[in-house]
């Protein structure tokens, strides 16, 4: 979620959150209907019309590169399939991976975070019968997007210092440190939000 | 110079800062020694050292902890217990603006502040942009908080304070860490505020222009009076020991 951002504002950022992962539920359900490989590359392909429709090239050329993570499975299930003979089976797993992965980047890259956890915060809210705030829930989900950048950043300066003192690189030895780093920000993180009104 | 042991009464302390024999111990030592304070100025400067207690007893004001021994009032209210009421009385804004930062994008910072205060999420989305366009800043609203440099993150936490309206503000070394342009900006901003505010540094320059300068050493107030006469000693005092060796002692 932290580098799912677009580069480029499109039409889909207007649409109500709701209704894009609403959208999405429903795309994904029809892509578990569909079991066989032709179907599956013609929704791959009207993933990719969508991207191009919305942003153009460029917009498009950003979504390929945020579902490239995916390489290890796909390798895996290919390795597998191949193994066992399946070509069309794994064509079939591979083939709905990318176009549900591809529709749901689409949906967070157009989705700013709050409009996100607002919906989630919606959604929760029967649980809050169960003692489980709904805006708790929400915040958390925040903070930890906050937090990870701050965190790699921690790590980084901390693998740094490590560098700067030994010949030696620092690989595991900066995850104590980095530990005690996080605790600390915690406490700071605990300290603005009491400054705001707390988590109540 | 040093505080009056006796209570100030609660009638004549309803608004403004009042701390009544204030104690702070952290795990057994203490740092605040009895405070009986009540700060009405609209400047105030509260000097000392490392370690002399001024970032404690800025977190003591803000509610942030609660005073061992003694009471805290500001503007009439518990600030240790009463947060929902704080949030109208007072803002602080921390040294690091990474300790104050706690959403992922520039608009969703600014509005949380107005939601803890009872807006609605739109309403108060709609506030923050409104700031923000008012600062020339309109294109910040969803920028990731952590692309922001170090000198625009502290502008954001002074403009969230801002835009939640408190009627005290806490400055802890508004300036430390900004480059010279920026601290000028900043300077020539926090100038032009009506809140009361409460600027905490080492550096005597940062409050040269306050109303009233409190100096702290070791949980006590040393002194306590205008910037002219309280500076002076200050300086006085914090070059004689430098030219001692300054830092061999150990706290505790």
């Amino acid at each position: 979620m932290l580098t799912l951002t677009s580069p480029v504002d499109t039409a889909a950022h207007r649409l109500p959150a709701g209704v894009k992962l609403a959208a999405l539920s429903l795309w994904t359900l029809l892509l578990f209907q569909l079991a066989s490989p032709l179907p599956l590359t013609l929704a791959l392909f009207a993933v990719a019309g969508v991207h191009l429709g919305l942003g153009g090239a460029a917009f498009a050329a950003h979504g390929a590169r945020m579902v490239r993570p995916l390489w290890p499975f796909v390798l895996i299930v290919s390795l597998w399939h191949g193994w066992t003979g399946d070509l069309a089976g794994g064509a079939v797993v591979i083939l709905r991976m990318l176009a549900a992965v591809a529709a749901a980047n689409l949906v967070t890259m157009t989705t700013r975070l709050s409009d996100m956890v607002a919906v989630i915060e919606r959604l929760a809210r029967p649980l809050a019968r169960l003692g489980l705030s709904p805006r708790r829930l929400a915040l958390a989900l925040a903070l930890v997007v906050r937090f990870i950048p701050v965190m790699l950043d921690r790590m980084d300066r901390i693998t740094d210092a490590w560098r700067a003192r030994s010949p030696r690189p620092a690989r595991w030895r900066v995850l104590v440190p980095a530990t005690l780093a996080a605790l600390d920000d915690a406490d700071h993180a605990a300290d603005a939000l009491r400054a705001r009104g707390g988590a109540d | 110079m040093s505080a009056p042991a006796s209570p100030v009464s609660a009638h004549a302390a309803s608004s403004g800062i009042l701390l009544d024999r204030a104690r702070v111990a952290l795990s057994g030592r203490i740092i605040l020694h009895d405070l009986t304070l009540h700060l009405t100025e609209a400047r105030i400067g509260i000097v000392g050292r490392n370690g002399s207690g001024k970032t404690t007893l800025l977190r003591l004001i803000a509610g942030l902890i609660a005073p061992d021994a003694g009471r805290v009032r500001i503007d009439g209210l518990d600030p240790a217990t009463d947060r929902k009421g704080m949030l109208a009385a007072l803002g602080i804004l921390f040294q690091n603006p990474d300790h104050q930062i706690l959403f992922p994008t520039v608009e969703e910072e600014l509005a949380f502040g107005l939601r803890q205060q009872g807006r609605t999420q739109q309403d108060a989305l709609a506030a923050a942009r409104a700031a923000l366009a008012a600062e020339g800043r309109a294109h910040w609203g969803p920028a990731p908080t952590s692309a922001l440099s170090q000198g625009q993150r502290h502008y954001l936490c002074l403009m969230t304070v801002l835009l939640m309206q408190p009627r005290t503000i806490l400055l802890d070394e508004p300036f430390a860490g900004l480059d010279l342009p920026t601290q000028d900006r900043l300077s020539r901003r926090l100038a032009a505020l009506p809140q009361r505010l409460v600027t905490i540094s080492h550096d005597p320059a940062a409050v040269a222009d306050a109303d009233r300068v409190l100096w702290i050493d070791a949980g006590r107030i040393t002194a306590d009076g205008s910037p002219a006469v309280v500076l002076a000693a200050f300086r006085a005092e914090m070059a004689r020991i430098g030219e001692r060796d300054a830092d061999t002692d150990l706290a505790g």
